[in-house]
């Protein structure tokens, strides 16, 4: 029952956020006329353009890149059994962030290319790291695996840092990569990206109950006949792969992958991946909505990144569930 | 008993110190008034380091070379983006280049080296400020941002290198040629800047050098009424559709090889791509720094603004 109304708090939510997107802005275009824009009613101007080519492309980006962060986080969590694990620990962050600084200070002749840029050195870093996690007899140990997520992320780190250093006067241009903060780009990032989010969400579907399963612990599991450390890298690799795609669209915001899922089981009372991953999906896709919009009507014509807003409307949340359960 | 603040005095001794004391303490205050003034006399060329571009050309105008100029990391020909006598004095390596990188401004070090008296710096190195005091530098900040800005900040460094008069001459002649390069404007175009590369550029808004430079070329500069300290924000991209910009000036930090591929980015921007700029081709890319940074001579950047950018001849 506390499942069911949680589900349905989302839902209306998300259908809140996304109603509160298309029809705030910049530009005051009234609710009516959203509708008849929507609907295919009004004659092409503007106000259509703005809705239209603007306003809806940055809309399912937020839910997309919401929901991927959100499965990203729990897929994590679940497999490497650390509450502190998120896309930063796989590398995938610190290798994304690397991908566009390189584009943006070294190569902004080639600007089109940072969402190609950013998807390939995430998965790169994340790739790096599975290598040296899972290699050896001792490999898919979950120390193993966070330790070397932390060096490469270190190690990718320090390259932005030096690449920041030495084009000092182009660095503003990557500040709201680094922040994170969706644009209006229209379909254009979404159609080089859709078919990484695509499977990564159907491999996340097939590793569900597998999930469940190692939370038991990894003899239990594998007198279960399943294989912990196959589920581990597929459940790394599967987060890995959303992560980057998100990161490629809206730049850094791993601290939503961080915290929904934790909100989502503190607020569910379980850790049943059957529940607790797509209800992920749903939490991460109203937090991004709804703190897009914020960020970008709270100072209109201001654009403001969307990071600091997700800590605002999640950190208190999370707070108080955290105080809740203790 | 008798109570008393102080000794009462039983002869003529103790006046005759406090006397002394006092003409004591008076000398010693006229000797530090003296030292001030002696403090404001003008500081020679090779005492002062010019971090700003506008400082080091204000004292190449009037004829001082600074010790040494700044110089961003990795921008292309920094030397070119100086007056002809400091230009020439980098390239004859009579005046060093500090190299200078955010937020901390030059290397201290390098800086302490070269022994200056003063430092010309600019707002966005201020945070090196405190450690150049430290080492007994004097610090002023020489980065105006309006024309107003310009001619009395070439007061401020004029009157420390002692050239007033340099100054009032220069001053004169710069009214008038800005006078005549802003003569005949008629429609004034809608103009954004845009400072930046990427999807998420900053627009120049009203109070940054390059807002100032392009309402004074006759630009009608758009910032869908957005205002902030820093002179530059990240405006929806909303706005522009709405405000539909007849022309569109990017200076994106790049150089002059990356023109062609940014102006063919900017036209598939999806908000960008239906404005009367990109129909027009009014979409230009700006790479040298006269739109970020105010020069000596802004007549002359308006003049290239009014004939290359907005047409308005």
């Amino acid at each position: 029952m506390r499942r069911t109304a949680i589900v349905i708090f989302l839902l209306v939510a998300l259908a809140a956020a996304v109603a509160a997107s298309l029809a705030f802005g910049a530009v005051k275009i009234p609710v009516g006329h959203v509708i008849d824009i929507l609907l295919g009613k009004d004659a092409p101007g503007p106000e259509v353009r703005i809705v239209e080519v603007l306003r809806m492309p940055r809309t399912v980006e937020a839910m997309v890149v919401g929901a991927a962060l959100g499965v990203a986080g729990a897929l994590l969590q679940g497999s490497l059994g650390n509450p502190l694990a998120s896309p930063d620990v796989i590398g995938v962050t610190g290798g994304a962030g690397f991908g566009a600084m390189l584009i943006i200070l070294l190569y902004p002749e080639s600007i089109h290319l940072l969402p190609v840029s950013a998807l390939f050195f995430g998965l790169l870093a994340a790739g790096l790291v599975f290598i040296i996690g899972f290699s050896g007899s001792t490999g898919g140990g979950i120390g193993r695996v966070i330790l070397a997520g932390i060096a490469i992320a270190s190690l990718f780190s320090a390259a932005t840092a030096a690449l920041m250093a030495a084009y000092p006067d182009r660095v503003p241009s990557g500040i709201f990569f680094l922040v994170g903060g969706l644009t209006s780009t229209g379909w254009e990032t979404l159609e080089t990206v859709w078919p990484y989010f695509a499977v990564g969400g159907i491999l996340t579907c097939f590793l569900i109950r597998p999930l469940d399963r190692l939370m038991l612990g990894d003899d239990v599991a594998a007198s279960l006949g399943s294989k912990p450390r196959l589920i581990r890298l597929a459940a790394a690799a599967a987060a890995a792969i959303l992560a980057s795609a998100a990161a490629a669209v809206a730049g850094l915001l791993a601290f939503l992958g961080l915290v929904v899922p934790h909100v989502v089981r503190m607020a569910g009372g379980t850790n049943n991946h059957t529940f607790v991953i797509p209800v992920s999906a749903l939490g991460g896709a109203v937090l991004l909505t709804a703190a897009d919009t914020l960020a970008r009507t709270l100072r209109a014509p201001i654009e403001m990144p969307v990071g600091p807003f997700l800590v605002i409307l999640g950190v208190p949340l999370f707070l108080w569930l955290l105080r809740k359960a203790v | 008993m008798k109570f008393s603040i102080a000794p009462e005095p039983k002869n003529g001794l103790p006046l005759a110190l406090i006397a002394g004391l006092t003409a004591v303490i008076l000398i010693a205050i006229s000797f530090a008034g003296l030292a001030q003034s002696a403090s404001a006399a003008p500081i020679k060329g090779n005492k002062i380091v010019a971090l700003t571009p506008f400082s080091a050309n204000a004292m190449g105008t009037m004829g001082v070379m600074p010790r040494a100029v700044g110089e961003v990391l990795n921008t292309s020909d920094t030397a070119a983006s100086f007056v002809p006598a400091i230009e020439s004095g980098i390239r004859g390596r009579r005046i060093d280049q500090l190299l200078l990188t955010h937020p901390n401004g030059p290397n201290l070090e390098k800086l302490a080296k070269l022994n200056p008296k003063l430092v010309f710096t600019s707002p966005q190195w201020s945070k090196g400020t405190s450690a150049m005091q430290s080492l007994g530098i004097k610090v002023k900040k020489s980065e105006p941002i309006t024309l107003g800005g310009i001619y009395s900040e070439f007061k401020k460094v004029a009157k420390v290198i002692g050239k007033q008069k340099a100054a009032k001459r220069y001053i004169a002649k710069t009214k008038a040629k800005v006078k005549k390069a802003t003569a005949g404007i008629g429609a004034r175009k809608r103009v954004m800047v845009i400072l930046g590369v990427g999807r998420t550029p900053f627009a120049f808004l009203n109070n940054s050098w390059g807002g100032e430079i392009v309402k004074r070329s006759g630009g009608n500069l758009l910032t869908g009424g957005a205002s902030n300290s820093s002179g530059f924000a990240r405006i929806s991209d909303e706005v522009v559709i709405a405000a539909d910009p007849e022309v569109i000036i990017a200076v994106p930090h790049a150089i002059k090889n990356d023109i062609e591929g940014l102006i063919e980015y900017m036209k598939t921007n999806p908000a960008w791509q239906e404005t009367t700029a990109v129909d027009n081709e009014d979409l230009y890319v700006s790479t040298d720094n006269s739109l970020l940074q105010a020069g000596v001579d802004p007549a002359k950047v308006i003049r290239t603004i009014r004939s290359q950018y907005l047409k308005n001849n």
